[in-house]
């Protein structure tokens, strides 16, 4: 027997051997498994309206990301370029090859589309969804958003559309599957990496980016 | 080899080594507290908390009660994914599965992000024994991989290394910076291990996560992290390992809510983690990024034959520390003293299961019964509970050492009624407290191991009465 097989009949064995052991145990899994919400969503994952987006703009700042808000998709380019003066940095900016991003008019600024590279100061991705419950921005690996842009860059840039902020998880998950989304990761990113593993004092910055920065639109 | 050496059965002279070890005193004392006060202002924060904790134990139920049918159809959707799933029945399959991977995609570096299911299987020692070298990137990890330890906790690993000890191993190991280099602040030792480890996520061709989760409706496998380290590793080598316990399988993405509801808030008392990442095969056709292949190592190493038995509650375990962080005998001696991979409560369970009563069977005496570890366990698993009946059965196989062994069945007795245990811990207590001794080196019934300990002179209730008071 492979090893697949004998670990799986140890297991069958053992839950077919309790004395409560359902006899219907297949369609108890499938009806398990269909998907939607079924259990406690907490109070603090089903703000709405106004209130769900102060939530989200209070979790963002517990979290240590900042934010700016623009009003359209036209002045993305110009509030990057700002922000990026404001902060210091090169006017250069490394992006994928998302459509919101092909649009904008970068003017003077450096861009360069692909995945993340060894020395990348400034990346900017956007976000599918975020979660007011906790703060959370949601980015799905792709050419229109490499993975690596979200831990390579030493700031991170995220654009998101407020439409696509979502009360908790719950509510979230259900429209990531309407929108038929399959990407190979799906990143859920609360706030700019950190550790506390040298000294047991919490650091921003570790192996992800220094600071996090969130453009929400409209 | 066979991965780390247990030293668990010498529970109590590492005990006492840890008790007079300066060093590993002065990390513990910077810890303490630190966890339990965040752990109780993220809870507080969460009306509902105790109810999802209860959700989350249920569905832990029902999946260890049909793990065979979860187990099939999460496989079936790596399968679909593109990615392959491995049994491993041993840590040593694990060992010669992972080198087998490394070996077909020529690997000479592989770089490690978090994981406890690694370091159950000694992966590091194997490939460094076959050429290959394993880099650990999470801070912590790092840390210790530069020291030759192992970690002393689940979620700190290196918790019991001081500041100066971290200076002292990175100017050794990184002997090509400029030696008068200012190391004084912790941002500067943050920023070098950063820019040290930056190059060697390009270098790896292999990358190894642990699993915080596994999802049977999509087949991903989820890692959360704080420092980003787990997701370089997974997105830049060509190859990508996941290596988990087939206990984690959660059924759905909602189901992953429930429980990253409770994980953060229990371990580091975050809301969230920074990082929580959901992953499903090797890139897709057209992805820039990502690798190219996807394999899952699926361990079994004794956790098949837990269930259905006493201690098959420990299989809902998610990893959040808690238990540890909240356990006075993890807080004194700290993790090493527990001789292998998993210490604290958790660790005391878990350990004799998995390799053995006659390696572990010492741990389960490294308890006050205090409970502090069951109240605070988001999967409400009944820790002392598990550990007693560890010591029934290892009494009953004579195994204990013949000093514990004399009045173990009184001990025993006591210790099912907690009513009886502190009576005796009171009067215990209130004698010496009139003798005017400043310590006693007795916890009543448990000499054995308090041998080793000078607890401080009783002041206002027995040590349990305190801790209930949440005095610390
Ligand atoms: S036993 Fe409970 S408290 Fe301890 S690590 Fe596991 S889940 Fe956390």
């Amino acid at each position: 027997m492979s090893a697949r097989d004998t670990i799986l009949a140890r297991v069958r064995d053992a839950a077919l051997a309790r004395p409560e052991a359902a006899t219907n145990r297949e369609a108890q899994v499938a009806e398990r498994m269909t998907v939607g919400p079924k259990g406690i969503i907490p109070h603090q994952g089903q703000a709405t309206g106004p209130q769900k987006l102060r939530q989200f703009l209070e979790k963002l700042e517990a979290n240590d990301t900042t934010v700016t808000r623009v009003s359209s998709e036209d002045e993305i380019a110009h509030a990057v370029a700002r922000e990026l003066r404001k902060r210091n940095l090169p006017a250069a900016i490394r992006m994928g090859e998302d459509p919101m991003f092909h649009a904008q008019d970068w003017g003077s600024l450096d861009v360069s589309r692909g995945p993340g590279r060894l020395e990348e100061p400034v990346t900017l991705s956007r976000a599918q969804f975020a979660i007011a419950e906790t703060g959370t921005l949601v980015l799905t690996s792709g050419p229109d958003n490499p993975v690596t842009l979200t831990f390579l860059g030493e700031t991170h840039f995220v654009v998101l559309r407020t439409e696509d902020l979502r009360s908790g998880f719950e509510d979230m998950w259900g429209d990531f599957r309407k929108r038929g989304l399959d990407p190979r990761t799906v990143n859920m990113v609360s706030g700019p990496s950190r550790s506390a593993d040298i000294g047991q004092v919490l650091q921003l910055g570790a192996h992800g980016p220094v600071a996090l920065h969130l453009f929400m639109v409209g | 080899m066979s991965g780390h050496v247990p030293t668990s059965s010498a529970f109590k002279s590492n005990s006492q080594e840890a008790l007079v070890n300066r060093n590993l005193q002065a990390a513990l004392r910077g810890s303490r507290g630190n966890f339990i006060a965040k752990r109780a202002a993220a809870r507080a924060n969460v009306p509902e908390f105790d109810d999802i904790r209860d959700q989350a134990r249920d569905m832990k139920n029902h999946v260890l009660a049909n793990l065979d049918l979860y187990l099939e159809a999460y496989e079936k959707k790596v399968t679909e994914a593109g990615g392959h799933v491995h049994w491993a029945e041993t840590a040593e399959d694990a060992r010669r599965i992972v080198l087998d991977i490394c070996r077909k995609s020529n690997a000479k570096t592989v770089n490690k992000g978090k994981t406890m299911i690694s370091e159950e299987c000694g992966i590091n020692d194997h490939l460094a024994e076959n050429g290959i070298k394993p880099v650990e990137t999470d801070l912590g990890e790092y840390i210790i991989q530069l020291r030759g330890e192992i970690p002393s906790h689940i979620i700190a690993p290196a918790v019991h290394v001081t500041v100066p000890e971290i200076e002292e191993a990175f100017r050794k190991h990184h002997a090509h910076l400029p030696p008068d280099r200012d190391l004084s602040e912790l941002a500067s030792l943050q920023a070098e291990a950063r820019s040290e480890l930056r190059a060697k996520y390009f270098e790896a061709e292999v990358g190894i996560t642990g699993a915080n989760m596994l999802i049977a409706e999509t087949g991903q496998s989820v890692i959360v992290t704080n420092e980003g380290n787990g997701d370089l590793s997974q997105s830049l080598p060509k190859v990508h390992i996941v290596m988990a316990s087939l206990e984690k399988i959660v059924p759905t993405l909602e189901d992953s809510a429930t429980l990253l509801r409770l994980l953060a808030r229990s371990a580091t008392g975050q809301e969230m983690s920074v990082y929580t990442t959901f992953s499903s095969g090797p890139k897709r056709s057209e992805d820039p990024d990502g690798p190219e292949e996807y394999h899952v190592v699926l361990l079994d190493n004794g956790r098949s034959n837990m269930i259905g038995t006493e201690f098959e509650e420990m299989l809902r375990c998610i990893r959040c520390g808690a238990c540890m962080n909240h356990c006075p005998v993890y807080q004194s001696v700290g993790g090493h003293a527990y001789g292998w991979v998993y210490p604290g409560p958790m660790g005391a369970v878990l350990t004799p299961s998995l390799i053995g009563v006659e390696e572990g069977g010492q741990l389960p005496n490294a308890s006050t019964f205090c409970g502090r570890c069951e109240a605070v366990c988001p999967m409400r698993i009944p820790l002392p509970k598990m550990m007693r009946s560890w010591r029934e059965r290892e009494f009953e196989k004579n195994l204990t050492p013949s000093a514990t062994r004399y009045g173990l069945g009184v001990w025993a007795w006591a210790a099912q009624r907690p009513w009886a245990y502190r009576l005796a811990a009171r009067i215990a207590n209130r004698s010496l407290g009139i003798t005017g001794k400043s310590k006693f080196s007795k916890l009543p019934l448990a000499g054995g191991w308090t041998k080793f300990r000078d607890f401080p002179a009783p002041q206002g209730g027995t040590f349990m009465d305190q801790w209930k008071a949440g005095k610390r």
